[in-house]
């Protein structure tokens, strides 16, 4: 347990699911990508081992005692798995160079078995290091896995700009499409959730930025609700995430059936909490580049009490978190801050007087 | 009876607007064959109605897909009206610019939907495409006379890449002809100013103001 705080994360995350006191608001920053740094590894290193994978989060969590480890399947698994070719830079996130689908018409000849745990050494890889980071830090701080929704899964098969042009020129293939990926993640779900890890499902493709409300309404929440109803008769736990602007589509989001909803630094945290408070715990929303990767410890401070005085009063719970995942050469600094802040304006009983 | 020119340079823009490619290809060669001027057929007609989306896009009326679709109608007509261009039309230099994602990052959509809109706006847009070595950026800008340099990420880990090109470009002795324009989902105005680019902008639309105001051109 982190020296500064007096309830462990697995504590904390119990008594605010059953609105009980806790020592401090919880603070989930999304140290995903950037987890290496606390042992000065690069993404690579990071990524490479499964042990590596889980030491970097046993560090971050050391460090920062943040209330939520996070291992990842990735944005890109699905597609990875069925032959989509990523790119592989030392200190970054990979990025996909070659689709494993040319052309939609061919969906019927995806190979399902690709994504079989026993066919898929990179699946293998994630869950290993679920398992062994669960090992490490279970007895204090709840795991999650970062996941890719249906829409985002598609994308990591199929190029994003012809996904687009298929709603509207090949709809049924397109649903063909991401049918197969939502079975596809179930399976891959269900082995997380067996290994006892929250699903941080996110679409980041599914944004606002780049959706109309009417396509994500077609060709992701049917879906996505599917997803969340299967990952619930697993007994799972889901936080749903899309990135950027999903302004017009957070009232939507809830009806997933998701048990958390966390939202980008592009929506406004207090339309959030009006429009989904009252259904399910909140999170956000603190700008991982502006605030957490460009500016300065005080920077970090002033968004943390800005985001309390927005959502402390969120009907159903509200967790202090980063807008998306802190990816780059962030200074850890920053992420120190972010914990003291919300151990300073989020301490038991909340006061507004501290914040506000 | 031949069809008014006025008439066909209406069901262009129009068949742009509305994202019927079949329809703009077909016009268009009507148009041809009529033997009407492929210029005002390229202006009045297809760029016409490529404007008149991008207000809709600025209007939020129309999103990214509808954006693309227009544009694919509109490159489709282009294909048939440009070889018909006179060649002191076709060989007429615009202004010219490079555009690309920066190395490290292949997310190309908003890279996309800028050069379409540049390209819409009379610039001739020199695509590296996706994940491109910082370099190339500096070597295309000095090997087409460019005036401008146009960069996207949407990766964090990608972003100091947009730096180095600008230093790059100052190494090349160049940095002064080529303005530096930067975008993507995680950059800022803040960004841009911090590492010392002309200017930043959050949509495609924008884009287009922007890189004419850096040019000085109405």
């Amino acid at each position: 347990m982190h020296k500064n705080d007096q309830m462990t994360p697995n504590e904390r995350l119990a008594a605010f699911m059953t609105g009980s006191p806790m020592d401090r608001i919880l603070a989930m920053p999304v140290v995903c990508s950037m987890s290496g740094m606390a042992l000065g590894m690069t993404h690579k290193e990071k990524r490479s081992t499964a042990l590596n994978e889980a030491r970097a989060q046993a560090a971050c969590y050391e460090r920062f005692g943040n209330d939520l480890t996070i291992t990842e399947y990735g944005l890109h698994g699905v597609g990875a798995a069925l032959g989509s070719v990523l790119t592989d830079p030392e200190d970054a996130v990979p990025a996909i160079i070659k689709y494993a689908l040319e052309d939609i018409n061919n969906v019927n000849q995806l190979d399902m078995s690709r994504l079989e745990l026993k066919n898929d050494k990179k699946f293998q890889l994630h869950l290993e290091a679920t398992k062994i980071l669960i090992d490490m830090v279970g007895k204090e701080a709840p795991t999650g896995v970062l996941i890719s929704g249906p829409f985002t899964a598609a994308a990591s098969i199929y190029r994003t700009e012809n996904l687009l042009r298929a709603t509207r020129k090949n709809p049924e293939k397109l649903h063909q499409l991401i049918k197969f990926c939502n079975e596809g993640l179930k399976m891959v779900y269900r082995e997380f959730i067996k290994a006892g890890a929250v699903i941080l499902l996110c679409d980041p493709i599914a944004s606002g930025t780049i959706l109309h409300r009417n396509q994500y309404l077609e060709f992701v929440l049917p879906y996505t609700i599917d997803l969340m109803k299967d990952i619930h008769e697993a007994k799972g736990m889901v936080c749903y995430h899309i990135c950027g602007d999903t302004t017009s589509i957070v009232g939507d989001m809830v009806q997933s059936g998701c048990d958390m909803l966390s939202i980008d630094n592009r929506v406004d945290l207090e339309y959030t909490k009006k429009i989904a408070g009252s259904k399910v715990p909140i999170l956000g929303n603190v700008d991982p580049v502006e605030i957490m990767y460009l500016g300065k410890p005080e920077d970090v401070d002033m968004a943390v009490k800005t985001c309390l005085q927005k959502a402390y009063d969120s009907p159903n719970g509200y967790i202090v978190a980063s807008g998306c995942d802190l990816s780059g050469n962030i200074p850890l600094e920053n992420i120190d801050q972010f914990m003291a802040s919300v151990r300073k304006y989020g301490k038991w009983p909340l006061d507004p007087n501290n914040f506000l | 009876m031949t069809v008014l020119k006025a008439e066909l340079l209406k069901r262009l823009s129009d068949g742009v607007v509305d994202m019927e490619e079949e329809a703009v290809i077909e016009t268009c060669k009507e148009y041809v064959e009529a033997g009407y001027p492929a210029l005002e057929g390229i202006m009045n007609g297809l760029v016409d109605g490529m404007n008149r989306a991008s207000q809709l896009y600025e209007d939020e009326e129309y999103f990214v897909t509808d954006i693309l679709l227009c544009s694919d109608a509109m490159y489709e007509g282009l294909a048939v009206l440009r070889p018909h261009l006179p060649s002191s039309e076709a060989e007429k230099i615009k202004p010219r610019g490079v555009i690309g994602v920066v190395e490290g990052d292949t997310h190309d959509i908003g890279k996309n939907l800028v050069k379409i809109m540049l390209e819409t706006a009379g610039f001739e847009m020199f695509d590296l495409g996706r994940d491109v070595p910082l370099n190339s950026f500096v070597e295309k800008a000095r090997e087409v006379s460019a005036s401008f340099v146009c960069l996207s990420t949407l990766m964090t880990t990608t972003m100091p890449g947009m730096s180095t090109v600008v230093e790059l470009l100052k190494e090349a002795g160049i940095r002064e002809q080529v303005k530096v324009v930067i975008g993507g989902g995680p950059i800022s105005k803040k960004f841009a100013d911090t590492i010392g680019a002309d200017g930043y902008s959050h949509n495609a639309v924008e884009a287009v103001k922007l890189v004419k105001s850096l040019l000085n051109i109405a």
